[in-house]
């Protein structure tokens, strides 16, 4: 598959659900959005989403592209997919007019540069919202690389019985997990409790988070500085974190 | 001449290793060394059993009731009101059915420090037939009040739970085969304590919860499983059946999801029956199934043929870990609610 069409899916799949993060962990879009009722569409050929805002609540429709208050719209995928790298490139938008909504959705996305590797916060709060962000973003990403139809990943996921892959960041409420199954995957969030998963990737509280995310040091040697311990099967947790190093590289 | 009949091995693989029956009858002389209040007490199975070992070493110290397994608990209840240790060896059939009215209410309704070594037991006793195969001990002896009931591995735990019920007061049922079962163990320093289950590989996809001879094919099933399918598999050596370990059953639940109970026992009532009562007790929920003798009189052949009839060899094992594989620990099949 086309490599633009698989970051798409990552961007429209696993990047615009932690949005939802923003709006509940940062006081300023929480408030910002709390008496938003609009749909913002952000869509390329046939490919993209509609940002749902309904007084704090936030959902994703990807069936229904054309009913928007706001829509930005890309004359190409790859130019959709820039556009969330953060690179520039002009959208044309209908709706314009509402100028209001308009900026508020332009700052919201603004706000998921916190999660790009080049971005360092420095207050706490902010690298709590880095972290938790990202490490939903990418195991989301694992799950949805694997439906999308990336080669590798479905031949990674294929090969597994039921099993449980978890990331959690110590000290912190961060967690996510990925179940897969003889082919079949999905991601969730919080820590898993009805079986022991197969692989828990621990990370050593936020700062030992931010290392790994922002490649201060390589796998191994992040697990070697104790900022990341591994429960279960290493070779797998290896084979986990490669993933996510692809998926960065594709969405960045 | 039945005696001797009885002593006759057919599957004899590796002449120089001791059955668990000859392990547990040097254990017994050994003991017999260090405590003199021990006694050894027979219904004319003396060399079946291998108490007669005991019987060897010290003979005023030894009892021949006869044929008469009624007796013979009886005769072991008095024995231990006098403050002596009675070993009672005979075949698992004849002490949990035969004299079962005497075991519970000359023995265990006194509470008394009986240790019962009850041989031949599950379907060790393969050619001798039907009747002489014992699938229903553990659930008859396990409903007994103050009775242990311990289902050593193989001959190492055989010598282990024997030294181990001579510091447990009360009446102890340990269970062994008959003929030269294989060895799991190496050696006997692996941390035996009755009433405490024993990890023997560890695996987050499926557990096995494992009795008596069922341990070694446990083990061997797990390493294929991992080499051949890549299937996790955690192997729990459940010696002891009553008290039975809730915690390693209750973690074995949370741990994978995936319950399999492996024993040479009817699936009534014994070890599948007793952790599935932890499970439900406990409220958690879990893929559960039991592998044992079905609801039938087994069938008559050599206990190799009769453990793979009845998938307790590592094959079957396989085979039903594969089956249980495809099952979801958990309901949720909306792969697609991801957000």
């Amino acid at each position: 598959m086309d490599k633009e069409l698989i970051a798409n899916r990552l961007f429209t799949h696993s990047v615009f659900p932690v949005i939802k993060v923003v709006l509940q962990e940062d006081e300023f879009y929480k408030k910002l959005f709390s008496n938003v009722e609009a749909r913002v569409a952000i869509k390329a050929e046939d490919k993209g989403a509609v940002l749902c805002f309904n007084n704090g609540e936030y959902s994703l429709d990807y069936e229904d592209l054309e009913t928007a208050d706001i829509t930005f719209k890309f004359s190409t995928i790859k130019k959709m997919n820039d556009f969330l790298r953060g690179r520039l490139v002009l959208p044309s938008i209908s709706g314009f007019t509402k100028i209001a909504l308009l900026t508020k959705v332009i700052l919201l996305l603004n706000s998921l540069k916190i999660m790009m590797p080049n971005v360092r916060p420095k207050a706490e709060d902010k690298k709590y919202l880095k972290v938790k962000m990202a490490f939903y973003m990418a195991i989301t990403s694992l799950s949805q690389l694997n439906k999308v139809g990336d080669a590798d990943m479905q031949k990674w996921v294929t090969k597994q019985p039921d099993r449980i892959y978890q990331v959690v960041v110590e000290g912190t409420d961060i967690a996510a997990f990925l179940r897969v199954k003889a082919g079949k995957s999905k991601s969730g969030r919080g820590e898993y409790k009805r079986k022991r998963p197969f692989v828990t990737m621990r990370l050593k509280g936020l700062d030992g988070a931010m290392a790994v995310l922002l490649r201060d040091v390589e796998f191994i040697e992040a697990v070697r500085k104790d900022y990341v311990s591994i429960d279960g099967a290493p070779e797998y947790a290896a084979q986990m974190n490669d993933y996510m190093m692809r998926i960065q590289a594709m969405t960045t | 001449m039945a005696e001797e009949i009885l002593g006759t091995t057919w599957t004899v693989y590796d002449a120089d290793t001791l059955t668990q029956a000859e392990i547990y009858g040097q254990t017994l002389v050994d003991l017999g060394a260090i405590h003199p209040e021990i006694v050894g007490v027979t219904a004319d199975l003396a060399k079946s059993t291998k108490i007669g070992k005991f019987g060897d070493a010290y003979p005023d110290r030894f009892f021949n009731v006869g044929i008469a397994e009624q007796n013979l608990f009886g005769v072991a209840a008095g024995l231990a009101k006098s403050g002596l240790v009675p070993f009672v060896s005979t075949m698992a059939a004849f002490a949990s059915m035969r004299a079962a009215e005497q075991v519970r209410t000359d023995i265990c309704y006194q509470n008394l420090n009986v240790k019962i070594i009850a041989t031949h037991a599950g379907l060790s006793f393969g050619a001798a037939g039907s009747t002489h195969h014992c699938t229903e001990d553990l659930s008859i002896l396990r409903a007994f009040p103050n009775m242990t009931v311990i289902v050593p591995a193989d001959g190492i735990e055989t010598a282990n739970a024997v030294r181990a019920s001579i510091k447990h007061d009360g009446p102890v049922y340990i269970r062994i085969g008959r003929g030269f079962e294989p060895s799991y163990y190496k050696n006997d320093d692996y941390g035996f304590e009755i009433g405490k289950a024993v990890s023997i590989r560890k695996g987050t996809d499926i557990t096995l919860i494992v009795t008596g001879i069922g341990v070694l094919q446990a083990a061997e099933a797990a390493d294929l499983l991992k080499e051949n399918d890549n299937i996790s598999v955690e192997v729990i050596n459940m010696h002891t059946i009553k008290p039975i370990d809730r915690d390693a059953i209750i973690g074995a639940v949370k741990n994978s999801r995936r319950i399999i109970t492996i024993e040479e026992h009817n699936i009534f009532g014994g070890l599948g029956s007793a952790v599935a009562e932890v499970i439900v007790e406990s409220g958690t929920a879990c893929a559960f199934e039991k592998v044992g003798i079905p609801d039938e009189f087994s069938i008559v052949g050599y206990p190799e043929d009769l453990y793979s009839h009845y998938g307790l060899d590592s094959n079957g094992i396989i085979e039903k870990v594969r089956e249980v594989m495809g099952k979801d620990f958990e309901e949720d099949d909306n792969w697609e609610d991801e957000f």
